[in-house]
């Protein structure tokens, strides 16, 4: 790689179609041109280069059209493939995570006019090419796909709209906002205005985004000394800057785009604004008091025995849940209620539906365990798949619980057990196959089922839920740090910007914690207990969250007094296990979540995350399809690209008139 | 004697199984605990020792060995004063993988000079009766990576768990003597905190 290129491929994606019909109203009718659209870093500036594929193509080739879609380098190759040195090296880190594809350019880029259109070739007639400084305004639309507008500051130039047909735009606006400010246009809330005016500014919300992605690393070996600072006083020291340069001269980003943008960009803050301009007042959001929260009874079996109907229908679900979050189930119980909690019997059903019900998954469960019990150890041989899957099973089988009295000792039936239903579940989900971890969340299930097929089924809905932590990307476990990140941000800033000032912002010390739901982290018994309590989705969305929250917020004291750095948080969490009160960590979980629901400010990425405002969720939201959760995981938590779409579908109710004598900017809280 | 103790991190990588939880507690508590749980996340365990005249703080790193718990372990790799190789001797497999181990390391720890970075090797479970890899393939196989150090260990009957470790540090010292650096920078970083320990009689 020749060390003067400075091209930088930000952002790809193919499979972006012109229309030729629709766009300028000419030449032929019905033409389909494909390409890729790139963001591309050329010597610090930003640009977007549009290039069809080799020729246009007709409607009928569209199909095939960028289906080779990468000349992009994916990270998660074994690291032989990639270069050791260079500048892609140091971004290793954010990719790993990210997918961020950062790789140095090879392809020759047309180097004619900024700005200009290149018409200059018949062939790549509709390749363009122009710097995001140059951007007026994207205008986002959606028709079954969603397709960009791109105005330009230099009105006589027009562009081609581009329509994304394989998906896609979403992640480069996210792109693009890394390099430029886009805000909601006040006429047409479709229309995302464009500034570049202060890159410091901008500079600062791609380093907390990138916070949120894991760049710490990265970006302390660049600069120790910025990133000891927490993300919070890095924004102020950019707002000083952006207000002193607005002062001097032409004043270039109007407050509210401020005010927007940090709302959203840190939860927990509120910007006030008075009339005149340039003097702002920011203030945290005040999350008012947390109330006094009661833990209750566990279940009782005579309370179960009167919520059912004579036909064994389950009565009054949701006041049974709510004892259930609030006290549990008694042990006796948990046997028959679990299934229900976890989907595996529906509350409506009768005792003679759930009967045939097992019945057939019973039939259904041998089926799938006979087809790995009856592969031939010459099959094996030639099945690595099946016998990596086999070999780590029973490492892991070996290593699971092996205190407890149901999977102690060797030749316990409770370890064969556990060895053939994850077995199973490897051909029931062959994609997945065995991940390290899994073995946790079965051995509860199993030990409270005591039967292996229903303990089988209980697995199964347990890792509906579960699915994305073990998933290749690990996207699930990314999206749940992310999301704890802006939680912990809102419940108390000061304990959030020690935690960055550490390095320790992006949260590895609660990978255990959220990829096993606390598994390791409590006695056995404990984890029956908070496992019932979640499977109840009271009191909100994600509590699992919320009970991290809890369990820091009791050692935030300790850990900012202590003057913990990076190591000792992490030995200092690593630590907690065995030794956190469950009742009291759900205590004021509950309370917390309580908390949070009370304060009528709540930024929108909060609220999502928490699930308060499901109902509010626009259903024409032209988001949707890029973030849906994918495949069977009903996780209803948002992906982290939410961030960039919320920074502009929320950008208003965030602002609130005020009276304060506020000069300049300061911090209240 | 010098009177400075020096945190030196080491790291343990290997594939799942191979034994590192178990050689870290070996070495560090000095017991074999059967019920242990498969490692996941990042822990690490400290021991003060002396080598040669030098009290050395060993910070040890163990990691999970699951493929795809890669993007959790790396970050970790960092500032790593020595990599420990792990691979178990009836394991013909975790043998195999100990290539891609290394360069695992050398890439995400971003070692600057990978030819002079002390790399020592674990052939571990010595203590198991069937064998997949023997002590020549082992040998043969540090000869020609790098002339690494090879220990044959038993984290279970103490065999060579602590000649192990010691032979890290040494390898450090060594490294550290002839670059003229008492500590690698990253390793001040660790130890930002002053430690209660560091009294030369206690
Ligand atoms: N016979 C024998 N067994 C050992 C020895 N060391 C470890 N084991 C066993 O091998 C299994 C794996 O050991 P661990 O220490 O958990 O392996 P690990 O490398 O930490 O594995 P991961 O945490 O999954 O990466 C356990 O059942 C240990 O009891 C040894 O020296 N001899
Ligand atoms: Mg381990």
């Amino acid at each position: 790689m020749a060390a003067d290129t400075s091209h930088k491929v930000l952002f790809e994606q193919y499979g972006v179609f012109i229309h030729a019909n629709s766009g300028d109203g000419c030449i032929e009718q019905d033409l389909l041109v494909s390409g890729s659209i790139r963001l591309v870093d050329k010597d610090g500036e930003v640009l977007v280069e549009y290039r069809p594929l080799e020729d246009s193509v007709d409607p009928s080739n569209m199909l095939c059209a960028g289906k080779d879609s990468s000349s992009v380098m994916e990270w998660g190759q074994s690291p032989e493939d990639r270069p050791h040195h260079g500048l892609e090296a140091q971004h290793s880190y954010e990719t790993e995570w990210d997918m961020v594809n950062a790789v140095s350019f090879k392809k020759k880029t047309c180097s004619n006019g900024e700005g200009a259109l290149n018409h200059s070739h018949e062939r790549n007639r509709w390749a363009f090419t122009f710097s995001v400084g140059d951007l007026s305004s994207v205008t986002v639309k959606m028709d079954g796909w969603s397709y960009l507008f791109f105005k330009l500051k230099e009105a006589s130039v027009s562009l081609p709209t581009l329509h994304f047909h394989q998906g896609g735009s979403a992640e480069f606006l996210d792109s693009l906002r890394r390099c430029a400010l886009l805000r909601e246009s006040p006429e047409d809330e479709r229309c995302l205005l464009v500034s570049t005016a202060n890159r410091a500014l901008s500079q600062s919300f791609e380093n907390l985004l990138e916070d949120n992605n894991f760049g710490l690393v990265h970006k302390l070996k660049k600069d120790p000394y910025v990133t000891t600072l927490g993300g919070f006083s890095k924004v102020t020291n950019y707002l000083f800057d952006a207000f002193r340069g607005a002062e001097e001269q032409q004043r270039r980003r109007p407050p509210e785009e401020v005010a927007d943008l940090l709302g959203e960009v840190i939860p927990g803050l509120e910007i006030n604004q008075q009339e005149e301009s340039g003097f702002e007042v920011i203030t945290r959001i005040d999350l008012g008091v947390r109330p006094e929260v009661q833990r209750g009874e566990p279940l009782s079996t005579e309370q179960w025995a009167e919520h059912q109907d004579t036909e064994g229908r389950i009565l009054n679900v949701p006041h049974l849940k709510q004892v259930i979050f609030k006290g549990g189930l008694c042990h006796m119980l948990r046997k028959d209620v679990w299934k229900f909690l976890l989907g595996y019997f529906p509350w409506d059903s009768t005792l003679e539906e759930r009967k045939a019900l097992q019945r057939a998954k019973t039939d259904e469960y041998f089926r799938m365990k006979l087809q790995w019990k009856s592969v031939s150890e010459e099959q094996e041989r030639r099945n690595s798949r099946l016998r990596d899957c086999k070999s780590l099973i029973e490492k892991d089988v070996n290593r699971t619980d092996r205190t407890n009295r149901f999977y102690e000792g060797i030749d316990n039936p409770g370890l064969v057990l556990l060895h053939d239903i994850l077995m199973t579940y490897c051909m029931f989900d062959f994609d997945l196959g065995y991940v390290q971890g899994m073995s946790d969340l079965l051995s509860p299930l199993l030990f409270v089922m005591e039967n292996e097929v229903e303990a089988f089924w209980c697995f199964v809905s347990f890792m509906d839920q579960m699915h994305q932590n073990f998933e290749e990307q690990m996207q699930g476990m990314k999206t749940q740090l992310v999301q704890l990140g802006s939680l912990l941000r809102l419940l108390d800033q000061k304990f959030w910007n020690y935690l960055e000032s550490q390095d320790s912002g992006f949260l590895y010390f609660c990978f255990r914690w959220l990829l096993i739901r606390f598994k390791r982290e409590l006695s056995f018994h404990d984890v029956l207990r908070l496992w019932e309590v979640m499977w109840t989705g009271l009191p909100c969305q994600n509590l699992h969250l919320l009970v991290c929250c809890s369990i820091l917020d009791s050692e935030k004291q300790k850990i900012m007094e202590e003057n913990y750095g990076f190591n000792e948080i992490l030995k200092h969490v690593n630590e907690l296990s065995m030794k956190l009160d469950i009742e009291e960590v759900l205590r004021k979980a509950e309370a917390i979540c309580l908390q949070i629901k009370g304060c009528k400010d709540l930024p929108h990425s909060v609220s999502d995350i928490l699930g308060f405002n499901t109902d509010e969720v626009t259903a024409g939201d032209p988001w949707s399809e890029v973030t849906a959760p994918r495949k069977t995981s009903p996780a209803p938590s948002p992906s982290p690209t939410d961030r960039g779409q919320g920074a502009f579908a929320n950008g208003h109710g965030l602002l609130r008139e005020s009276s304060q004598n506020g000069c300049g900017v300061s911090f209240v809280s | 004697m010098s009177g400075k103790t020096s945190l030196l991190k080491v790291i343990l990588l290997g594939d799942g199984g191979v034994g590192k939880s178990s050689l870290m507690n070996r070495y560090v508590t000095n017991k074999f605990d059967t019920h242990l749980f498969h490692t996941i996340g990042v822990e690490f365990l400290n021991k003060d020792l002396e080598v040669d005249g030098h009290m050395v703080t060993l910070q040890i790193w163990d990691t999970a060995g699951q493929e795809r718990f890669r993007s959790l372990r790396t970050p970790f790799y960092r500032g790593s004063d020595c990599c420990l190789l792990t691979f178990s001797v009836d394991d013909s497999q975790s043998f195999l993988n100990m290539g891609n181990w290394k360069k695992e390391f050398i890439y995400y720890a971003d070692v600057k000079e990978p030819e002079k970075f002390p790399f020592v090797v674990l052939g571990n479970k010595v203590d198991v009766t069937e064998r997949q890899v023997s002590a020549e393939d082992a040998r043969q196989w540090c000869q020609e990576n790098g002339n690494h150090p090879y220990y044959e260990t038993s984290a279970k009957d103490d065999t060579n768990v602590a000649a192990a470790f010691e032979e890290a540090v040494r390898r450090v010292l060594a490294t550290e003597e002839r670059t003229e650096h008492l500590i690698h920078t990253d390793t001040v970083n660790l130890q930002r905190r002053p430690r209660s320990t560091t009294s030369c009689c206690s």
